[in-house]
């Protein structure tokens, strides 16, 4: 049921012949009813007529035949009687079964009763005279008219049935008045009420089928082409610009195909002329920094010799010459940075995945970073569940973020120390790097990830980053479909936590390491 | 005197390594064109060579290919790609080492250019076997029932290190640092394109191979199908 319910809301066409269906059910049902009544009421006054028109006819024909016998014998009187029973119960081929009654309520004539001659009550059928309306009886018995009701009455040996009882007073000589009462039984008239019926009925079927069908081919026509037309939009979606609508005739729908078809070609060009632009632009990115890479060798290796040479010099030159390697070492930092911002940026950057041991490698990288530092002297502690955490991520680019996070440590740390977190869960591993340096502004948090970024613009750059690191580690993370958070809170230093997939490309469930650390005070 | 050819068509870079070379006691032969590469290297034979990726004339990659059909010489590529793609060519076309331009330290290039010259396995000497395969270290030969196998010396080292201690599983790190010198590095893309390289030319089928086994997930070692 609830199946052919969202069939029905997603389908235009379903829709338009459900509601034309309903709508012309209450129309055929409303004209259906009016038509049936207007029939059976025709149907009834006709049957009435016909039958108080031949009751009339019977009761003046038994009137005239008891008249006529006035004053004969009794034998005769009861011939009569009889006669006219037979004659008013005898029915023709069209009509329906009759029954008579015929029972004595008083004298006939004013010249006395003589309540002890022969009473010829009677009734035909075994009708159970119990079941006639009081009224009508009281009404005959005063009436000199036919008086007539529709009115249920039982039968001794058959059914119940709702017939017409037409009567009248009638007297018979020698022996009293009577009341005589015709019995219509309505069967005729209800077998053609019923057949009325059940033709109305089939008909409006009929033609609520014929309307569904009529509104399905209709709604056909209009639909496919709207079908067609998100069909096609579909293809878009999955970067198939080569598909058209189909434009065959000059209606609306073909104002709709030819629109949809000039926004395709539109699309497809404007879509064709940006990737043509950005393809344009990388190479260009990437061709730079190629090409600065050779006479960044050259420099490089000139500068080194005379650096070598640096004793020689006067004290000047020598600090030139300091000066010249450490700049050459951020340009090409700076340069290797470029280069990878543009492959993110031109989406082309490959994760190149291996299995290793996380835990050795931040050891690895804290060795690293802790040797090139040689102003300061801070302890980075680390703090693991595990001895070993196996993952499966591209080696080169976790290096890389965990350089980048332990060199923003060690720059914010303000000489004190750093703590590193290794969480591993069944599904992911968590590093959280925290200083307890001078922080961040919770308002700066969302802008850390910035390229060229500084938290303060005003400080000294100590280590000469390039200002690219924590968006590429971003970069890097969000590439093995892993996630890097900030935190940082003014005098409580800052904490970043990579939270990566075991196996690179898988979703993350969720953060085993919380980027607010547990020794924050809560605000609420 | 080691004579290098250092082929590269920037002038003042080859100008500056020929400095930092003959500085750390090298004589150097600059070639600047592709395409005369193979004249010079006929003429006066070098004991390595260092080959640029992007030369006019002849493309790096086809030099690589044309002195390798004709010497074991070891080659060094330089380059200013970093990507896997130039890389990986680069070693399938016969060399045996790259460095990416700019390079960290101009002494880090003279210590490979002196690890690809010197014998890495000075300590091994005798004859060597891996099931049927015959290694004799002294004379550099190696052959396979009978047959003699030409491996460049880098192929030649790699093998070593492996024969040397049969059974050992040596970590692609290891062997990096057993045959290239390196301390550490991650690429370990050198090591899985000449275990393929050595495996052309001594496998029976390199498809199942028989004496560089990969121990998954590890790395490689020497043995014979069902040996330990």
């Amino acid at each position: 049921m609830n199946r052919i319910v969202s069939k029905v809301k997603n389908s235009l066409a379903s829709k338009v012949i459900v509601s034309t269906v309903l709508l012309s059910l209450g129309v055929v049902w409303l004209t259906g009813s009016a038509l049936y009544s207007q029939l059976s009421d025709g149907v009834r006054q006709v049957n009435l007529e016909t039958s108080l028109a031949e009751a009339r006819s019977s009761f003046f024909n038994a009137q005239y035949q008891f008249l006529l016998v006035d004053g004969a014998n009794s034998s005769i009187i009861t011939r009569t009687v009889q006669e006219v029973v037979i004659s008013s119960t005898q029915v023709s081929l069209s009509q329906d079964r009759k029954s008579l009654f015929l029972s004595r309520f008083g004298p006939a004539f004013d010249n006395g009763p003589d309540i002890a001659a022969i009473d010829y009550t009677t009734s035909t059928d075994d009708l159970d005279v119990s079941s006639f309306p009081s009224d009508l009886r009281q009404r005959v018995k005063t009436s000199d008219l036919v008086e007539y009701e529709y009115a249920k009455v039982k039968f001794k040996n058959r059914e119940d049935a709702n017939v017409l009882i037409a009567g009248r007073r009638i007297a018979i000589p020698d022996s009293g008045n009577y009341e005589m009462y015709l019995v219509y039984s309505l069967t005729n008239q209800n077998t053609t009420l019923t057949l009325i019926k059940n033709s109305l009925f089939l008909t409006g079927l009929a033609l609520l089928f014929l309307i569904g069908l009529i509104t399905w081919l209709v709604t056909r026509q209009v639909v496919k082409p709207v079908r067609e037309a998100a069909r096609i939009a579909h293809q878009f979606t999955d970067g198939d610009f080569s598909q058209r609508m189909k434009v065959e005739s000059s209606d609306e729908l073909a104002t709709l195909g030819t629109a949809f078809n000039e926004m395709a070609l539109s699309l497809e060009s404007q879509i064709s002329r940006l990737e043509n632009l950005s393809r344009v632009q990388q190479r260009f990115v990437s061709d730079v920094s190629h090409e600065l890479r050779t006479p960044l060798t050259t420099l490089r290796m000139a500068s080194e010799v005379i650096y070598g040479q640096r004793q020689s010099f006067d004290p000047n030159i020598a600090r030139s010459s300091e000066l010249l390697v450490a700049q050459l070492d951020r340009f090409e930092r700076l340069l290797e940075d470029l280069l990878e911002v543009s492959r993110f940026d031109a989406e082309v950057a490959v994760l190149e995945p291996v299995e290793f041991d996380l835990v050795q490698l931040i050891e690895r990288c804290i060795d690293d970073v802790l040797a090139n530092e040689d102003s300061h002297i801070i302890s980075i502690n680390i703090d693991h569940e595990t001895e070993q955490a196996m993952i499966s991520a591209d080696l080169r680019r976790v290096e890389r973020i965990m350089r980048n996070l332990l060199s923003n440590a060690l720059d914010h740390a303000e000489g004190k120390p750093i703590d590193v977190t290794i969480v591993s869960t069944r599904t992911e591993v968590a590093v959280g790097v925290r200083d307890h340096g001078t922080g961040i502004e919770s308002s700066a948090l969302s802008r850390v990830f910035d390229r060229f970024w500084r938290a303060d613009p005003s400080r000294a750059r100590v280590r000469g980053g390039t200002g690219l690191g924590l968006s590429i580690a971003l970069e890097d993370a969000r590439l093995h479909n892993g996630e890097l958070d900030a935190w940082g809170s003014p005098g409580f230093g800052a904490h970043f936590v990579l939270t990566l997939p075991r196996i690179a490309g898988q979703q993350i469930g969720g953060r085993p390491i919380r980027p607010q650390p547990i020794d924050y005070p809560q605000t609420n | 005197m080691t004579l290098v050819m250092v082929v590269d068509d920037d002038q003042d870079l080859a100008e500056m390594l020929g400095i930092v070379l003959t500085g750390a006691g090298i004589d150097v032969d600059l070639v600047s064109r592709g395409d005369e590469v193979m004249e010079v290297f006929k003429n006066n034979p070098p004991d390595l060579v260092l080959l640029d990726v992007m030369l006019p004339g002849l493309d790096g990659i086809e030099v690589c290919k044309l002195i390798r059909a004709e010497s074991m010489v070891p080659i060094i590529m330089l380059s200013a790609k970093g990507d896997t793609h130039d890389v990986v060519l680069g070693l399938e076309a016969g060399a045996d080492d790259y460095m990416v331009k700019p390079f960290r330290h101009a002494s880090e290039l003279v210590a490979r250019i002196r690890t690809r010259l010197r014998r890495t396995n000075a300590d091994v000497s005798g004859l060597l076997t891996i099931g049927d395969l015959a290694i004799d270290v002294n004379a550099h030969e190696v052959s396979r029932g009978g047959r003699k196998i030409a491996l460049t010396r880098l192929e030649f080292d790699l093998l070593v290190a492996l024969a040397k201690e049969p059974g050992r599983v040596f970590s692609r790190d290891a062997l990096l640092g057993e045959v290239w010198g390196y301390r550490h590095s991650t690429d370990t893309r050198l090591v899985n394109v000449h275990v393929q390289r050595l495996r052309s030319k001594v496998e029976h089928n390199p498809e199942n191979p028989e004496i560089v086994m990969t121990v998954r997930g590890v790395g490689y070692k020497a043995g014979v199908m069902g040996g330990s």
